[in-house]
């Protein structure tokens, strides 16, 4: 049990901890930089900026027909993991007994079989998404140790979530444990790895939208 | 009072009291056939109160039934299915202490061992040179225990 | 209460196998007080039922039991609250789970025993010495170590010397409850006391853990009846206790287990689901990591266990349960209150995010202010 109570106890109050600082501390330190301000004159057809950070952080959310013929297979199975893994964590009951717990806040939840049958797809799409950087010459190439590292702190709690519900291999105090450190760990590397586009993918897609909206692009 | 206490399965029957009867099946056949004898554990399997009440009807009662007053009640009866028997033992408040079926000839509790016997015997022979008093209460009964009174092969023997 | 009796030597009895003493066996002595044949077996029959024993094992304790010795112990209470003691005793007819205290020859217990003050010690004593290295030692309460064990004294001596003293020529010592297993209600935090349980000072001999809050009686029982028996310590888990009993977690034989799986969960006490008998996952069970029999022996001779009334488990059995977070806290929740360090951690990280930004603006300014020197001059500012 010494496991489970460290992960739960200690760990877990860490983690956490080093999540929210982590994540104010790059998004104060980022938005804090200079602005390189653009005097250009207005363009013609240019839109409200705030409309045109929303339209990119929408429109960037399917490829560009140019690019679809490549790159459909990839944002299909990114789909498929980021909408499983979503479903995992906001609707299996242990989950939300957990948010309740710590924010007071509380929905409806999934059948317990549903969701072990999407985390067995979204493991499935993770590796499928770690076999494509790897069979890839130019992803391998380009590929960092951040690429690698965000995909295990991602791959391992769906992992040991599901030996866990399995009661697979060990006793369930152990695999519990587990799988509750390796949240621990995702949320430690979290604001420092490019996991951080939890938070940055709105930033950067608004910022991007404004900028070539200011430059009169058409998009 | 419900044997057990009451939880939400123990009105349904599960099936394994049909399981149960292919079990004693076996062990019949085994020994009608070779002489061994078996045993079942009714406590260690995951009976429901109705699964056992199902057991019971299905196995039926025979022509034996004993009442046994041994460190709180037991009772041993034969089935329907003779050389199967049931014995229940039962602890204090009359809960069900420990229940078994044993396949042989004759449960090894309800038999007397030659060692009881002697001792009886001898007591007898002292009671019967006693001068009769009808007024004087019998002397209580007091079995002589041994090691060798246990070297029983099982609970069931020839 | 000895382990001698008065009974005349018997020459027509069996012969004793190991006899070292005059001492008759166990068999002889109950047949003397009536106790039959036919209840041995009985008794042999319910002992392997519940130490899950094969069929075969009932014969072999009964031999084992008859021909034993009636066998000595001396029941240690420390920092305990007698649950134990409670739990193990019973207060009507004599029956069947009564018969261990035929067997055993209970030669100190604070409780039960008539004699008290130097008498009491002085049986001990005695015990000691005429049973050395064959008595057994059963153990309820953690013993306290700091300020040199002042804070729980028996006859003006440490609970840490009477154990060490009396454990020395002990055959095996059983540690009962969760306060002797683990440390249990004295060794929660803060542990003032400094309370360890009996297995961090007796380390040269087997020490068998009986955990619970109590443990569930056959429990105990089982475990005596099987050392009588044997002559054996049974076998046990990587925390000590024996198998028979703490082999699987009350989550594995629970029968709410289908609403579990089916994720029907009572959201509160006495709502809709709870009614309906559904799983108490939400209100706190530490079933699922919990190891004991109560999902099968049950409590009070079979009456129910704590879930089939309502109530979550509580993890009794497991170590440091006191100190899970909680007995309402789902075992999906955080231990302790993380959110606590939450605002810190904010001011904290806007802090060091400020600051270096702060650091990389100066840096840029730095360098511009540099260029802007460094830089040739214009053909305007030649002019000049």
């Amino acid at each position: 049990m010494e496991l489970l109570e460290f992960a739960r106890g200690p760990a877990l109050t860490f983690a956490i901890a080093v999540f929210i600082g982590g994540v104010v501390f790059r998004i104060v330190s980022l938005f804090m930089l200079w602005r390189t301000r653009d005097s250009t004159a207005n363009r013609a057809h240019e839109r409200p900026v705030v409309i045109a950070a929303l339209r990119e952080i929408i429109r960037r959310m399917w490829p560009e027909s140019v690019y679809k013929q490549r790159t459909l297979f990839t944002a299909i199975n990114g789909y498929v993991f980021h909408i499983g893994l979503a479903l995992i964590v906001f609707f299996l009951l242990p989950h939300i007994v957990f948010f309740d717990d710590l924010l007071g806040l509380n929905w409806p939840h999934l059948p317990n079989n549903v969701i072990y049958a999407i985390s067995i797809i979204t493991a499935i799409s993770l590796i499928a998404a770690l076999v494509m950087r790897i069979a890839n010459p130019a992803m391998r190439i380009i590929s960092t140790f951040d690429d690698y590292f965000s995909w295990l702190v991602t791959f391992l709690p769906v992992l040991t979530g599901i030996v866990a519900t399995s009661h697979l291999g060990a006793r369930y105090e152990t695999l519990l444990g587990l799988h509750i450190l390796s949240v621990a760990l995702l949320l430690v590397w979290l604001p420092f790895g490019k996991l951080m586009h939890w938070f940055l993918a709105f930033v950067t897609r608004s910022q991007t939208g404004a900028h070539l909206n200011h430059r009169g692009a058409q998009l | 009072m419900p044997e057990r206490g009451a939880s939400c399965l123990d009105g349904q029957t599960t099936g394994m009291a049909w399981s149960v009867l292919a079990e004693v099946g076996r062990l019949l056949e085994a020994l009608a056939q070779t002489g061994e004898p078996g045993y079942i554990d009714l406590r260690s399997l995951p009976l429901t109160d109705a699964d056992r009440g199902e057991l019971e009807t299905l196995l039926g009662r025979g022509e034996v039934h004993a009442d046994l007053s041994l460190a709180g009640a037991s009772e041993v009866w034969e089935t329907a299915y003779a050389g199967a028997w049931w014995i229940r033992h039962r602890g204090a408040g009359d809960r069900i202490a420990a229940e078994e079926i044993a396949v042989c000839p004759v449960p090894e509790i309800l038999k007397t061992h030659p060692v009881d016997i002697q001792a009886a015997s001898r007591r007898l022979r002292h009671d019967l040179q006693q001068p009769r008093d009808l007024q004087q209460p019998r002397p209580e009964p007091a079995a002589e225990l041994s090691e060798t009174t246990l070297e029983t092969s099982h609970v069931c023997q020839e | 209460m000895s382990a001698k009796n008065n009974v005349p030597d018997k020459n027509t009895g069996p012969a004793q196998t190991a006899a070292q003493s005059p001492a008759p066996t166990l068999g002889e002595t109950l047949a003397e007080r009536g106790v039959s044949r036919r209840s041995f077996l009985k008794f042999a029959s319910y002992t392997a039922s519940i130490m899950a024993l094969p069929p075969t094992a009932a014969t072999a304790i009964a031999q084992g039991l008859a021909a034993a010795r009636r066998q000595s112990v001396i029941w240690l209470s420390f920092q305990e609250c007698t649950g134990c003691t409670e739990s193990i005793t019973r207060a009507h007819a004599p029956s069947i789970e009564d018969l261990i205290f035929d067997f055993i020859s209970l030669d100190y217990h604070h409780t039960l025993q008539n004699a008290s003050g130097h008498a009491a010690e002085a049986a001990r004593e005695t015990a000691m010495k005429e049973n050395a290295g064959e008595y057994i030692v059963v153990v309820d309460g953690s013993v306290p170590l700091k300020d040199d064990g002042i804070y729980s004294t028996i006859a003006g001596i440490s609970n840490l010397q009477m154990l060490e003293e009396t454990a020395k020529d002990a055959f095996a010592v059983i540690a009962v409850g969760s306060c002797a297993a683990f440390g249990g209600i004295p060794g929660a935090n803060p542990n003032p006391t400094g309370a360890v349980p009996i297995s961090d000072i007796v380390t040269d001999k087997p020490v068998i853990n009986i955990s619970g809050c109590p443990p569930i009686p056959e429990a105990m029982t089982g475990t005596i009846a099987y050392l009588l028996s044997f002559g054996a310590i049974p076998e046990l888990d990587h925390l000590g206790r024996p198998r028979a009993f703490f082999g699987e977690a009350i989550h594995d034989r629970c029968y709410r287990r289908p609403f579990y799986e089916r994720g029907m969960f009572a959201k509160s006490f006495d709502d809709t689901g709870a009614r309906q008998g559904w799983c108490l996952y939400e209100v706190g069970c530490k079933g699922p990591v919990t190891y004991n029999a109560c999902a099968t022996l049950k409590w009070n001779g079979g009456v129910s266990f704590p879930i089939q009334s309502g109530h979550g488990c509580l993890g009794c059995s497991e170590p440091n349960f006191w100190d899970l977070g909680g007995f309402y806290k789902p075992l999906s929740t955080a231990k302790n209150e993380p959110l606590k360090w939450a605002a810190g951690a904010a001011v904290a990280g806007a802090a060091v995010g400020a600051a270096s930004a702060m650091a990389a603006r100066n840096l840029r300014n730095k360098s511009l202010k540099a260029a802007a020197a460094a830089a040739p001059k214009t053909a305007a500012e030649e002019k000049e």
